[in-house]
């Protein structure tokens, strides 16, 4: 039963890691770069939430605190969070992507928006850490121990609601990408960037809405986690982001379902790592994983069915 | 310039000290079917780089049915009813035939709105009625799902035509649709061409298949060198001496007039 229930738990973490695997695959589909603000975006938006239920807002929360009441802050957290996601990814868009491209074209050099999107998870960090420190942070969960029992086994009513929300909105997105126009321009992007363009298809424009998606899925996932866990520092991010890469290589580059699974995997990897092993050494299976996937099947479970190449 | 659907005047284009297109001037009359013909590496490819905007002109200017498209993007080229196919098929490898054609109407459908209705959620929208409705115009219905990759070169071809077709140009170019089709092929895609051409679309190829060219076009544009040496009906280009020692090289003394043209 104790095995049973730490799949459950493992499970949950796993619905959280799916989202952050899933924004990092598709960037590599349809970029082909590993996009490392991605734990930027994730502990940003934890950050806020944090922030804004705790009245550590540099402008402070009297004006949220009027308008969504003590009970209803963290919704305010959702909004703001949501809201500076959003801003920020523009932001990075234009420093990771848009400039390089207009000066070089699409022949830019693969590296440049990884280490420039490295620079961007270095500074957000430190600039977090100058605001608020580097000490773990707590909130007081706003749904309290919300649970109920089948049998001896609990459920977090939160982190079921997580998973629902984690698993849908990746079935959102993947319909989207196979069915609609937008769909369609992404995956003709990720084919051929030049003749998309000259098709008619506005890839400066498009290129933006996948830097808000992405970013949208980091910030819900940050936002999850920190209800869900009340406890968030500055270095969250690296923290949940290497697992999710460790996922995302698991369900193949690009592999949007991939990631899903990939996600789940590690999420009940690492609760059984714990479980087994010990906090201490709960990235050593984790990486070990990864690296053996590397070796004997780089193309990961579910083999290459990058964004554009055709599979979902 | 009514009577013309696309004046280039004065082009120039260098890459490094390299002259490779050197003051091209002609004009595309509506409704013809003009070709752009020329030894290899005499600037055929390059003009259609320019004029869809993939390279910046030097000098020069490109008017499409009355504007002036010397310097805009190139996606907003296909919003001035321009469109094209490549030498090398440049279709979406992995995405189907009906998603290939419908990768054209990009240029009609630029609001968020337009980009996400409707959701997939009708799996009959318009869009998709739309390009089933033009393959099947021009007989290619019989591979709607159909992963384009996995295609015969000809089918894809053609595909190539149907999807520049559905951004609704004025004006449609291709680059060299007959390289490397067999005769019925080659045939089959005349056939789509003359469909494209009754309705009244402007056609602009560049073609070495000189009984391809004489097939279909009724204007030809002679490069060589990076500069234009003649101009006329297939049949005066097909006697022009200028044109013979383009394609052949000097033998025979006397030719003065072809060898400063061709310099």
């Amino acid at each position: 039963m104790l095995l049973l229930q730490q799949l459950i738990n493992g499970l949950m973490l796993g619905g959280l890691y799916v989202m952050v695997a899933v924004a990092f695959t598709l960037i590599i589909g349809m970029l082909n770069f590993l996009n490392f603000t991605i734990p930027a975006l994730f502990m940003f938006a934890a950050m806020m939430m944090w922030a804004t239920m705790t009245g550590n807002l540099p402008f402070g929360n009297d004006f949220l605190l009027s308008a969504f009441g003590e009970h209803h802050i963290w919704i305010a957290g959702v909004v703001v969070s949501i809201v500076s996601i959003c801003i920020v990814s523009l932001i990075i868009e234009r420093f990771t992507y848009r400039y390089m491209k207009a000066k070089y074209g699409d022949a830019t050099e693969h590296a440049l928006p990884l280490v420039s999107s490295l620079g961007f998870l270095i500074i957000f960090e430190h600039l977090v850490i100058s605001q608020w420190g580097s000490d773990p942070l707590q909130i007081e969960s706003p749904f309290g121990d919300a649970t109920f029992t089948i049998g001896s086994l609990i459920f977090s009513i939160p982190q079921i609601i997580s998973l629902a929300l984690s698993l849908g909105i990746v079935f959102l997105l993947s319909h989207i990408i196979r069915r609609t126009k937008l769909g369609r321009a992404l995956r003709s992007i990720a084919e051929r960037p030049d003749t998309a363009t000259l098709m008619g298809v506005d890839v400066l424009r498009i290129v933006p809405v996948v830097y808000v998606i992405t970013g949208l899925l980091c910030a819900i996932s940050g936002i999850l986690f920190t209800i869900n866990y009340t406890s968030i520092d500055a270095y969250i991010g690296d923290t949940v982001a290497t697992v999710a890469i460790a996922g995302m290589v698991l369900g193949g580059l690009g592999n949007v379902w991939g990631a899903v699974v990939g996600g789940l995997f590690v999420g009940i990897l690492e609760v059984f790592s714990i479980y087994i092993v010990g906090a201490d050494f709960v990235k050593v299976p984790i990486w070990g994983l990864l690296l053996l996937i590397l070796v004997l099947k780089p193309t990961g479970l579910f083999g290459h069915s990058a964004i554009g190449k055709g599979k979902f | 310039m009514a009577g013309n659907v696309l004046a280039v005047t004065g082009l120039h284009k260098s890459f490094g000290g390299l002259k490779v297109i050197d003051e091209v001037s002609f004009d595309v009359a509506r409704g013809s079917r003009t070709a752009l013909i020329g030894p290899n590496g005499a600037g055929k490819t390059t003009i259609f780089n320019l004029l869809t905007g993939v390279y910046p002109v030097d000098a020069g200017s490109v008017v499409l049915a009355g504007s002036d498209i010397t310097d805009i993007p190139s996606k907003d080229r296909v919003v001035h009813g321009m469109s094209r196919s490549f030498q090398n098929i440049r279709l979406m490898p992995h995405l189907s035939t009906v998603e290939n054609v419908m990768l054209g109407q990009h240029a009609r459908a630029h609001s968020l709105g337009q980009l996400l209705f409707p959701l997939g959620l009708v799996a009959r929208n318009r869009w998709r009625a739309e390009a089933e409705a033009a393959l099947a115009e021009a007989g290619l219905d019989s591979y709607p799902g159909e992963v384009v990759a996995n295609l015969p070169y000809g089918v894809q071809k053609r595909i190539e035509v149907v999807r520049a077709m559905i951004s609704r140009p004025q004006l449609l170019l291709l680059d060299e649709p007959a390289a490397g089709l067999n005769d019925v092929e080659t045939r089959q895609l005349q056939a789509l061409l003359e469909q494209v051409s009754a309705i009244g679309v402007t056609i602009l190829v560049v073609e070495h298949d000189m009984h391809f060219v004489r097939n279909l076009c009724d204007h030809v544009v002679v490069l060589n060198f990076g500069r234009k040496i003649f101009e006329g009906s297939p049949e005066e280009v097909h006697r022009s001496p200028v044109v013979l020692e383009a394609y052949l090289g000097t033998d025979e003394p006397g030719s003065g007039e072809g060898a400063a043209g061709a310099a």
